[in-house]
């Protein structure tokens, strides 16, 4: 149990001190310093939100606005393509770190990913409370279901970047072709529209996306009855698992014959 | 005690690999100095880092029952984008250290002033060298890896290394690389000669350098 204890204290050591250099290597200690992470979601959310209430009028379905609905489903897929463009080459920018034998490789993809999703966190609930004081958004109708849908789409996103990240170090063919297909996916995000909304006989098809899944969820926790969810909160933990073991298996295979100068 | 048993390791070079250690037994007791021999590209600083756990061996076994700094030279183990005093403060926070403590001691230790503020990347390899001896020393490790770098910086310096290491904690354990027959003699008690893949251990000393001064 002690030692038990003393890993589990080491651990969070090695994790603060992780998140706070990256903060400081990324950010800088100049003016908004570590406020910047939530910044990029941010803008993208509201530019984006702007265009569409521009170019497709004010509310969507149901008298849900654009700007609301564009907003949340554009910060979740912010926070996956960071996730993943981080991930890419993340040993061979960090290895001076394996000088220090308590830090694990494990630890820095998951610190790039914790420093993501807290930034889009804050990101959506600083664009949250503005739309909602313009009275355009909802205070959220069943927050039960937009944490575990939120939850969701993160555990998905980091298994995923648990793969990505060895599989970045033994090709660099996968550096080049993720841009193209993180931007493919944008279609299977379930960022643009409910799973209820497309023709009954793709329905059954995107229900398969871990991704769409956890937005019909998040949607659902944010709009209530305003949209009909239609999604297996399963899957994404069901096509996290393999993601996971795998990614553990190759970032243990990758650490063997990691080169650190 | 560190024991390593059987240890290989090897790096791939465009469509081969380079086998650098073969099946390499060796031991360090607590408070032993041991010298590791060997020209350049034999393997030294791979054994350290080995040693040290930077770098895993492809087969065998490293058991570690006492604190090992890293491995101590010119670089390695810091951030370059980031200052003397974050890199301080980061060793500090992972290492459960004080900072305050660390800070006093190392603006004493390197005399580096205000290049303390400067990014570390701006640092010579000496400056690098200061700052890495000062921030091991303020942790205190059972076991020291020194890699070729006891002999750098001008003579205060070296003055101030030798009394931290040799004097002040003469009684822990050190593996020492380098080129250098003197350093070896006068610091350690056992040494490692390797060439060719092939790692021996000499018990004395004078074998060893005659061994390494014939390769």
């Amino acid at each position: 149990m002690a030692s038990l204890r003393a890993g589990w204290n080491i651990q969070v050591r090695v994790i603060k001190a992780l998140m706070i250099r990256e903060l400081t290597t990324r950010f800088g200690r100049e003016n908004f310093g570590f406020l910047w992470m939530m910044v990029e979601p941010l803008m993208f959310a509201s530019l984006v939100g702007v265009m569409w209430t521009v170019m497709r009028g004010p509310s969507e379905r149901n008298g849900i606005s654009t700007a609301a609905f564009v907003a949340s489903g554009y910060i979740p897929l912010t926070l996956f393509r960071h996730v993943v463009s981080r991930a890419i080459g993340v040993f061979t920018a960090n290895s001076s770190l394996m000088y220090h034998r308590q830090i694990k490789i494990i630890d820095f993809i998951f610190v790039r990913f914790l420093i993501e999703m807290i930034g889009a966190m804050m990101a959506f609930i600083f664009i949250g409370i503005v739309l909602w004081s313009l009275g355009l958004m909802p205070m959220p109708a069943e927050p039960a279901y937009l944490l575990i849908g939120w939850g969701l789409y993160c555990l998905f996103t980091f298994s995923l970047s648990l793969v990505l990240a060895p599989l970045s170090e033994y090709s660099e063919v996968l550096e080049k072709i993720i841009p193209v297909t993180t931007y493919v996916m944008i279609p299977f995000s379930g960022a643009f529209s409910m799973n209820s909304w497309l023709a009954p006989s793709v329905r059954g098809y995107f229900i398969y996306s871990p991704f769409v899944d956890a937005m019909e969820m998040i949607r659902y926790g944010i709009f209530g009855h305003l949209v009909t969810p239609i999604y297996d909160a399963m899957i994404p933990v069901y096509a996290s698992l393999p993601f996971m073991v795998l990614g553990l298996i190759l970032c243990r295979r990758i650490r063997r014959t990691l080169v650190v100068e | 005690m560190i024991i390593c048993r059987h240890i290989s390791k090897s790096y791939s070079i465009g469509h081969g690999r380079k086998q650098v250690l073969t099946g390499l037994d060796f031991t360090i007791n607590r408070g032993e100095r041991v010298g590791i021999l060997g020209r350049n590209g034999a393997g030294k600083s791979t054994l350290i880092k080995l040693v040290g756990g930077v770098e895993l061996p492809d087969s065998g076994q490293i058991e570690r029952a006492m604190t090992t700094s890293w491995p101590l030279g010119f670089g390695g183990g810091f951030q370059g984008s980031l200052t003397g005093y974050d890199n301080a403060r980061f060793i500090a926070r992972i290492y459960g250290q004080d900072y305050r403590n660390m800070r006093d001691f190392i603006e004493e230790f390197t005399e580096l002033g205000r290049q303390l503020k400067m990014p570390v990347k701006t640092y010579s390899s000496g400056m690098k060298a200061r700052l890495a001896f000062a921030l091991s020393l303020a942790i205190e490790f059972d076991c020291y890896l020194i890699d070729e770098v006891i002999l750098v910086g001008d003579q205060d310096f070296q003055k101030k290394c030798h009394d931290e290491f040799f004097v002040k904690r003469g009684n822990r354990a050190m593996v020492l690389a380098s080129h250098n027959p003197d350093t070896i003699r006068s610091y350690c008690s056992r040494a490692v000669v390797l060439d060719k893949g092939q790692g021996t251990v000499y018990n004395d000393i004078e074998e060893a350098l005659s061994v390494y001064s014939a390769l």
